[in-house]
């Protein structure tokens, strides 16, 4: 597999940027994708996500200076990317960002990309509640399964301050769920 | 006082209290959870292998998309200049009675040489030597740009990594 450093490399090269944007693009496109509609929860609102997102990679590569690894730089882009659209929709549509959240939650029943159960419905409804970054640190570990220093070095926090908003983010989903 | 005399002689190891968040935090979050593993979400059949296409395709759109210029008002003197050189050269070499002056070139005239000859200049290189003070981008675009536009464009275009809002009072 090739290192990252030289795929950067080849990315900021004329010659070889669309082959290296071609590997760039099947090597982050599934975890990037379910980061995202973690975040935007339907499926094309996903879809224009990441492709915005790969779109702002390929343009902004050359300023990618590597104070951080590739892959959090994407994370971060993708994030923002993320709440921006949020942010956009709910402005469009003139209501406030909580309101978009419960709508777009209570859209996924009749969403045919969603196949969850009254569970999996009431799990996203408990996400929803959460602050954004007890949101995005949640779904960070238990769902992406990243360690505690990527996720750190993603959103610029420190581990134990993740800990925490991790542990409290865990329970306040537990009383949630136990409640009817 | 020594740290050793205020407690009785008793010491902790190196770090310890440094850790001890840490390790505390640890034991909580590795208590068993209720919340279910599966999400329930799905994506369409074979959208994946398509994905790339589509970022692809996008990308080379964005990068041959330019906006239409049109010589107006603002760049008749320029456009002047070079269309008098002109005239004073065939004028020098073909030696012609009759002679041109600037107002036997009409504005329409000037227009269409610009549209149809090669000038041998970009519109950046165009950008470069034009002045800025006294120009109105819509001298220069064949269509108004309404204000909504603008906003909607830097609405889906901009980075905006301060208003993530992550900050560390939130947990």
């Amino acid at each position: 597999m090739i290192s990252e450093a030289s795929l950067v490399d080849q990315l900021k090269d004329k010659g070889t940027q669309s082959q290296a944007f071609e590997v760039l693009i099947n090597t982050y496109k599934e975890r990037l994708y379910w980061h995202i509609r973690r975040i935007v929860l339907d499926h094309d609102d996903t879809d224009d996500v990441l492709q915005n997102t790969f779109i702002k990679v390929f343009r902004n590569i050359h300023g990618f200076k590597g104070d951080s690894k590739l892959f959090s730089w994407m994370y971060r882009i993708a994030t923002n990317e993320a709440f921006s659209f949020l942010k956009a929709k709910s402005k469009k549509m003139g209501i406030s960002n909580e309101s978009l959240q419960t709508q777009i939650v209570e859209n996924l029943q009749a969403d045919v990309y969603f196949e969850g159960e009254e569970i999996q419905l009431k799990l996203q409804k408990a996400i929803a509640e959460l602050p954004e970054k007890q949101k995005l640190v949640f779904n960070m570990k238990y769902f992406e399964e990243l360690k505690y220093d990527e996720i750190s070095e993603i959103l610029d926090t420190s581990v134990g301050a993740l800990k925490a908003s991790y542990h409290l983010a865990s329970k306040k989903i537990e009383a949630f769920l136990k409640n009817d | 006082m020594k740290e050793k005399d205020k407690h009785s002689g008793f010491k902790t190891p190196e770090g310890y209290f440094e850790g001890l968040n840490n390790s505390l935090l640890d034991k909580l979050i590795g208590e068993d959870t209720s919340i279910p593993q599966k999400e329930g979400f799905t994506v369409p059949e074979g959208y994946f292998e398509g994905v790339n296409q589509a970022i692809l395709s996008k990308i080379q759109k964005k990068e041959t998309k330019v906006i239409p210029m049109n010589p107006y008002k603002k760049y008749y003197f320029a456009a002047i200049a070079v269309a008098a050189s002109l005239l004073l050269v065939i004028g020098l070499q073909w030696k012609k009675e009759e002679v041109y002056t600037f107002d036997d070139l009409a504005a329409s005239e000037i227009e269409s040489y610009f549209e149809y000859h090669d000038y041998g200049m970009s519109s950046y290189e165009i950008a470069e030597i034009m002045p800025i003070d006294g120009i109105n981008i819509q001298d220069m675009l064949q269509k108004e740009i309404k204000d909504e536009n603008i906003a909607d464009y830097l609405n889906d275009n901009i980075d905006i990594f301060d208003d993530l809002n992550l900050e560390d009072n939130e947990y």
